[in-house]
């Protein structure tokens, strides 16, 4: 158990990365990291929307779905909680931690459309993880998510300075640092534990 | 707007929400109906095309649990008179790698068949297709017994360049299957 | 009606990949045969068709405040239409897509679209909306998806001509196998989109020298 636990955490951070290796979430990456402290916001957003929609999910799928024969309602009800948490989360925020939600509050909305989150729910029912194994791979999906977001941010502020050809100014020259970034973390895909 | 209207107003937010929701579940479900069968179908069929590709004649399913099963990538044993063909399930590069080993009576590989991954194209996807790299890659397990390993790890089995995790995915899968027929006795 | 201009936006000035840059996730992680562009593009056609008729249909209907989630819904329900159908008739493609389908469900150009065109349009415009919209993201699928083929692996056509195999027109040892890697998808959109934003821009020069000239 302890096995595939770190075994989880580290495909999810490194060696099959949410956005590098396995491109979840590819739109905010791009839309949200032109700035190391948006991006690093966005991720801690992300990491707590994958968790707690992971155990949502978890609970809406073997409690509901499976016991009344409609898995393939699965997508629209995750859509569905995902949509409804993001909302909640945001209503907590406002009221109950003023501050958080004004570091958070702008990239909520967008979250419901992240590929990350809808992705990682999906991925924990096809692998049929356990409710612990769903949590954990959730959080270390969104931490992996605020690694690559974050050194992608602090890649891009400098690239944004740099003299580059007309054409490809702006998004080209970006989505060629993310490749570089990509072909780093291809580093880790040989990584063998047990 | 005073509080009646409002209330009024959430209450028809909610209803018309739902009413949406359930014609879309309702229209999900006729698809499901027409569907659901051949969905099935489909999956049976591909199960039943592997396991003639690796035991020809095809075998019983065995019931669960009647065979022992330690790495927990066994999901199905079915025997007939000249062997086994096991279906294990083991993690390739991206997902989980569905495929049937067959292995005979004298606990040697007959053949491998993958029948469902999802592999990187062009690289790791080579394991399941019918290239001649994709060919020699599942042919070399014929006759093989123990435990196996790929060549990078040391062992004998040739991995396909570019996609060592999945051929170590798929060696891990033979290694089961064998492990378990030899359980069998 | 303008179907002409809506044509040329779909396909090239407000093409939904090399322009408005939605729906990423797919077009970086699919795009590595033929096959694959072709089958993701058309489904993602048909679901943007349908969405973009069913929203347009429905817009005087949905209260502004749940807009957003009944969109959701309406497009989560054709995306599993969609999906349960390729699982029953087109095996071999649900299988190659895997999750990226039920993925649609948040893909931007979709709910995009509906929020910025079908909710403000007539029915007949907002379903040709989703044709050209969803052509345009297919030709930039399927550009993609023949450069990191022929690069990548050296074929064309893979998973569809030849029975299957592609036509393999780089011999074998030279192709560049880290294109079809998640590398080649960043490398290769960032290329595409450089050559679409000089070409516009030659475009747009080539325009006001004519005008010039007059």
């Amino acid at each position: 158990m302890a096995q595939q636990i770190i075994g989880i955490i580290i495909a999810a951070l490194l060696s099959q990365n949410f956005i590098l290796v396995k491109f979840y979430g590819i739109c905010p990456f791009m839309g949200v990291s032109k700035k190391i402290d948006t991006a690093l916001g966005m991720g801690m957003a992300v990491t707590f929307v994958m968790a707690l929609a992971s155990a949502v999910c978890y609970g809406v799928y073997y409690g509901l779905l499976v016991k009344l024969g409609l898995e393939y309602l699965e997508t629209v009800a995750f859509i569905l909680v995902i949509a409804a948490l993001v909302q909640v989360v945001e209503m907590f925020l406002k009221k109950s931690i003023p501050a958080l939600y004004k570091a958070l509050g702008v990239f909520l909305p967008l979250i419901t459309t992240n590929c990350a989150v809808l992705g990682v729910v999906l991925v924990n029912v096809q692998e049929g993880y356990n409710f612990l194994l769903s949590v954990i791979n959730g959080a270390a999906g969104g931490l992996g998510f605020t690694l690559a977001i974050v050194l992608f941010a602090s890649v891009r502020e400098r690239v944004n300075k740099a003299d580059c050809p007309e054409c490809f100014k702006g998004f080209p020259i970006a989505l060629i640092s993310a490749g570089l970034l990509a072909l780093a973390f291809m580093g880790f895909s040989g990584l063998k534990i047990f | 707007m005073n509080g009646k209207q409002t209330a009024k107003y959430v209450i028809r937010l909610g209803v018309t929400l739902f009413l949406i929701t359930a014609i879309v579940a309702a229209a999900l479900a006729c698809v499901n109906s027409i569907t659901a069968p051949r969905i099935a179908a489909e999956t049976e069929r591909k199960t039943q095309e592997a396991i003639e590709k690796v035991l020809p004649g095809g075998g019983k399913a065995l019931e669960p649990g009647s065979y022992d099963d330690q790495g927990g990538l066994v999901t199905q044993v079915y025997a007939s008179d000249t062997g086994y063909a096991v279906k294990v399930a083991p993690s390739g590069f991206d997902g989980t790698i569905t495929m049937m080993v067959g292995v005979g009576l004298d606990g040697k590989v007959l053949g491998i068949s993958i029948i469902s991954h999802t592999e990187t194209a062009g690289l790791g996807a080579v394991a399941a297709s019918d290239t001649p790299d994709g060919e020699s890659f599942r042919q070399q397990f014929k006759g093989l017994s123990g435990t196996l390993s790929v060549k990078k790890d040391g062992g004998t089995v040739d991995q396909l360049s570019g996609a060592t995790v999945t051929s170590r995915g798929v060696t891990r899968g033979v290694n089961a299957a064998l492990a378990c027929v030899a359980g069998l006795g | 009606m303008n179907v002409k201009k809506q044509f040329t936006e779909g396909l090239l000035t407000k093409n939904p990949v090399t322009v408005q840059l939605l729906g990423m996730c797919s077009t970086l992680a699919i795009t590595t045969s033929l096959f694959n562009g072709l089958g993701m593009g058309l489904s993602v056609t048909i679901i943007l068709i349908c969405s973009n008729v069913m929203i347009s249909a429905l817009r005087k209907v949905i209260p502004s405040q749940i807009r957003i989630a009944a969109y959701i819904v309406i497009i989560a329900g054709f995306v599993t239409i969609v999906d349960l159908l390729l699982q029953a008739f087109l095996p071999a493609l649900s299988q190659s897509l895997g999750v990226f389908i039920p993925l649609i469900v948040v893909n931007c150009i979709i709910l995009g679209r509906a929020e910025a065109f079908a909710s403000k349009n007539t029915v007949g415009a907002s379903a040709l909306d989703g044709l050209f919209q969803g052509i345009g993201y297919t030709v930039a699928l399927v550009v993609m998806c023949v450069i990191r083929e022929l690069l990548g692996s050296g074929t064309f056509g893979g998973g569809l001509l030849n029975g299957g195999l592609g036509y393999q027109i780089i011999p074998d040892p030279y192709p560049a196998m880290k294109l079809v890697m998640p590398v080649g998808g960043f490398l290769t959109l960032g290329m595409v989109i450089a050559f679409s934003q000089w070409l516009m821009a030659r475009l747009e020069r080539n325009a006001k020298k004519k005008e010039a000239a007059k």
